[in-house]
């Protein structure tokens, strides 16, 4: 096949030569990797700014991998282009692959005449690819002899190195290369995807990424660094057998046998058999999806947001609710029902499945459990469970953390699980589901469980709590997301610094969403997280406190009730208290908290409604219940900092702007104020 | 790509003050912030009022759907509450943000050259004279130039100094 040569401003014949080679990248005979090369050219061809000299050079590089794949030697097309490319960039590097990067420069530049849009991508892509790549050698992990992913891995890594050859990305192209070569032995069944083999390729992944932060630091203007250990794991990868980093020293066997693999601390992620039997292999499902950039995936989210509300002003504007309006009304009616159904869908956009944040703890388990010496698996369920794209960024490390605890603290080592009749292996399971509008990611292990005993003398030590206390086991539990609250015997490298559940649950209910825990001793921990399904849209109930109005989130509301007289008890004349179902609780009153004039103060005349988790409770007095309504969370613009018991504005459907009431802040501040101390006292003395 | 270029501020003294104006009333004197810094003058509207802020912050409306802050001038340079309801909101750009600001009435759009611009004179410890870009002088009129990002970020602002005070200069 030939190609034809071009003039510089012979735009027909490049668009002709583009649209063949696009034509040809799509033809099914050739393989995966001649048609990426192939699109890639068609892609670079785009760019009209090229010279005449460049453009040839794509098309012969072009035909060149054409012919190649059609002698059907795949991995020469794509080194045809490496090459090329490197040779372009940089002709010193013409030398054999591994040594032309022996001494590379430690910070250097983009290339100048690199297409940063076409590097932006690459990122991304490429990104994908390796979170693609470490899913596959997680799965590889538990079994060893599942081609598809080897495949997998094997054809990320493969891509990258076309691309990255492309773009003149030496760097990528090369680590790429070599893990290329790593996972082809695998794939012949030269060697096992198992002990030094996995490790190596795990850690090629991590360098991958490092390599891709540099350059994507490099779009910004940043030098592109070397990351560390780059010329060593490309050592290793040279002469897998001789590598002795990471796993291999806990093995002291080189080239581990398959029976070695059941010794070793295995961390891999399983589904559990209701979601499937065998570990799936990420598809890559390109036709069918579009990338749009975020932000105007959120500008699009926020327009609808306004759009709803901009159409419940309509519908309930005083003209059309006189009535006499009929056929405007009908109208106004089915407006609204597609306002609705579009709110519903532009939500539903910027939903993604929490898979990706369970694989990486999956990879931490693996990790720490090298670490720590001990054997833990995971297990994920629900992972297909859709949740908002800011949630999934934000959970991300509160979840990480209370892995990390689960197996530091929880899991016992080996022996000790052994001594106790428990399976060597510890089990840390979570789980995603949803439940009544919001997401319950659950995290649980089948380890030591928490010891109240210690908890609560670790707690005395540090003046948490005053000696001779006694606590309840809730109590207990609760104390353990105080600050500065740790029980791990030793600092470790992995935990115990007392930087912990505290800030879990304060990153937990900055999202609107709660933790409660669980736990019975030698049986393990349960961690329950719920979230709301979305940042942007809150289920909340309209509240009057005097002429002001207010939004609870619903999830919060467990009940309301007017009070009778004999329920509610005052101590020192200011703390109240209210008896429900046997148990005393603090009674805030929001307008003495807000100072709001004009409120309801007799709370007989007034509603009660009880907010907080099933760990602290709290009543609140407001004067009327205005309704449910589904808002739009807006911050409240600059000028006002943080305002203790507000999360937020959003605009009402009469246009105004309603508060939203953050419920975690308010039954802190009610638990620190010195009335409810007296009632937290009495209500102790009480029971 | 549509990007929204956000100038960075520069301090008052290696700020270029010639330029346009806009001039409002407060308590009866006459004030100017940079044009450049307006994005709109709205009528009043409802507010609603944000507990535990400071009593400058007079709460937070609805601007097109976004919920915007408005700071009360009079509040805020500590002069007497207004006998009337203020009019109007200036609605200005800080650091990228929009925020509103409470005045008596806008008065116009002047043009101030940098030699109609005075040094700002100093007031003594009492009163506070950070947030004056200068005093314009324009047709026999006295206006303070207000570094208005200056204003809008700093938490108190005791006293402003009164036109009368320079007057007597």
């Amino acid at each position: 096949m030939r190609l034809m040569q071009v003039e510089p401003g012979d735009m027909e014949s490049i668009a002709r030569a583009r649209e063949a080679l696009e034509q040809i990248s799509m033809h099914a005979s050739l393989s995966a990797a001649a048609r990426e090369t192939l699109a890639a050219a068609a892609l670079a061809m785009r760019d009209a700014t090229h010279d005449a000299e460049t453009l040839n050079r794509i098309i012969a590089d072009a035909s060149r991998a054409i012919e190649a794949a059609m002698r059907g030697t795949l991995e020469d097309a794509v080194r045809a282009t490496s090459v090329q490319a490197s040779e372009r960039r940089s002709p010193s590097n013409r030398a054999s692959l591994p040594h032309a990067v022996r001494q590379p420069q430690r910070d250097e530049p983009l290339p100048a005449d690199a297409d940063r849009t076409l590097l932006r991508d690459f990122v991304t892509e490429a990104r994908e690819f390796a979170d693609e790549a470490q899913a596959a050698l997680l799965a590889l992990e538990s079994d060893p002899d599942d081609a598809d992913a080897v495949n997998t891995v094997f054809r990320a890594f493969h891509t990258i190195k076309g691309t990255a050859a492309f773009l003149g990305l030496d760097r990528i192209k090369v680590l790429a290369h070599h893990a290329e070569s790593l996972l082809e032995r695998i794939r012949k069944g030269a060697a096992q995807c198992a002990g030094v083999h996995a490790d190596l390729a795990l850690r090629s992944v991590d360098l991958l990424r490092a390599l891709l932060d540099a350059v994507d630091a490099g779009l910004d203007g940043a030098p592109v660094r070397l990351p560390d250990g780059y010329d060593v794991l490309l050592e290793q990868l040279a002469a897998p057998e001789t590598a002795t980093a990471g796993r291999a020293l806990s093995d002291g066997v080189a080239g581990p046998r398959r029976d070695d693999a059941r010794e070793m601390p295995s961390a891999a992620a399983r589904e559990m058999p209701s979601s499937g039997s065998r570990p799936r292999t990420p598809e890559r499902d390109a036709k069918n999806t579009v990338r749009v950039r975020t932000d105007r995936l959120d500008r699009l989210i926020d327009l609808v947001g306004e759009l709803v509300i901009a159409q419940s002003m309509l519908a309930q504007d005083e003209a059309m609710r006189a009535g006499g309006h009929h056929g405007l009304s009908r109208i106004i009616a089915h407006a609204g029902k597609l306002t609705r159904e579009l709110h519903d869908l532009s939500m539903s956009l910027r939903m993604v499945p929490l898979k990706g944040t369970f694989l990486k703890l999956a990879r931490q388990v693996r990790d720490l459990g090298q670490k720590t010496g001990k054997q833990v698996e995971l297990v994920v369920d629900g992972a297909e469970t859709e949740i908002d794209r800011h949630m999934v960024d934000a959970i991300a490390d509160p979840l990480m953390h209370m892995v990390r605890n689960a197996v530091d603290h929880g899991i016992e080592s080996p022996a000790e699980r052994e001594a106790l009749g428990k399976p060597r292996t510890g089990v840390i399971r979570v789980s995603a589901s949803h439940a009544g509008g919001s997401v319950v990611v659950e995290l649980s292990d089948d380890g030591r469980g928490l010891d109240r005993e210690r908890i609560t003398r670790k707690a005395m030590d540090a003046g948490l709590i005053a000696p001779d206390h006694a606590l309840t086991e809730r109590e207990a539990f609760e104390l353990i997301f105080a600050p500065g609250f740790s029980t791990a015997q030793a600092v470790t490298d992995v935990s115990g610094r007392g930087v912990g559940l505290d800030v879990v649950r304060r990153n937990i209910e900055a999202l609107r969403g709660r933790v409660d825990i669980e736990s019975a001793p030698g049986q393990g921990t349960r961690f329950l997280l719920r979230l709301p399904l979305t940042l942007a849209v809150t289920d909340g109930m309209l509240i009057r406190v005097g002429a002001e109005r207010y939004i609870v989130p619903t999830a919060h509301i467990q009940m309301s009730f007017r009070p009778e007289r004999g329920m509610l008890s005052t101590v020192v004349g200011r703390g109240e208290l209210v008896m429900l179902r046997g148990e005393l609780l603090p009674v805030v009153r929001l307008h003495r908290l807000f100072g709001v004039e004009g409120a309801v103060t007799d709370p007989t005349a007034a509603l009660l409604m009880i907010v907080g988790d099933s760990q602290r409770r709290t009543a609140l007095l407001v004067d009327e219940l205005l309704g449910q309504q589904q808002v739009v969370a807006k911050p409240l613009g600059s000028g006002i900092d943080a305002v203790p018991g507000i999360s937020g504005g959003a605009i009402l459907g009469d246009g105004r702007v309603g508060l939203i009431l953050d419920v975690g802040a308010v039954v802190t501040i009610a638990r620190h104020t010195p009335t409810t101390e007296h009632a937290t006292h009495v209500s102790r003395s009480v029971a | 790509m549509t990007t929204t270029a956000i100038p960075t501020p520069a301090t008052a003294s290696e700020r270029r003050r010639a330029g346009k104006y806009l001039t409002f009333f407060l308590a009866g004197e006459e004030y100017a912030l940079e044009i450049l810094a307006v994005n709109e003058i709205i009528g009043v509207q409802p507010i609603t009022r944000v507990p535990r802020t400071p009593p400058y912050v007079r709460g937070v409306i609805n601007l097109r759907g976004k919920v915007i802050s408005i700071v009360d001038l009079r509040a805020k340079f500590g002069l007497e509450p207004a006998t009337v309801a203020e009019t109007v909101i200036i609605v200005v750009q800080v650091h990228g943000v929009p925020m509103g600001v409470l005045v008596d009435r806008v008065s116009e759009v002047v043009s101030i050259a940098e030699g109609d611009v005075e040094e700002t004179p100093s007031f003594g410890a009492d009163v506070e004279t950070d947030y004056l870009l200068g005093i314009g002088k324009v047709n026999g009129r006295v206006r303070l130039l207000l570094d208005i990002e200056r204003v809008l970020s700093t938490q108190d602002i005791c006293q402003m100094p009164s036109i009368a005070d320079l007057q007597s200069e």
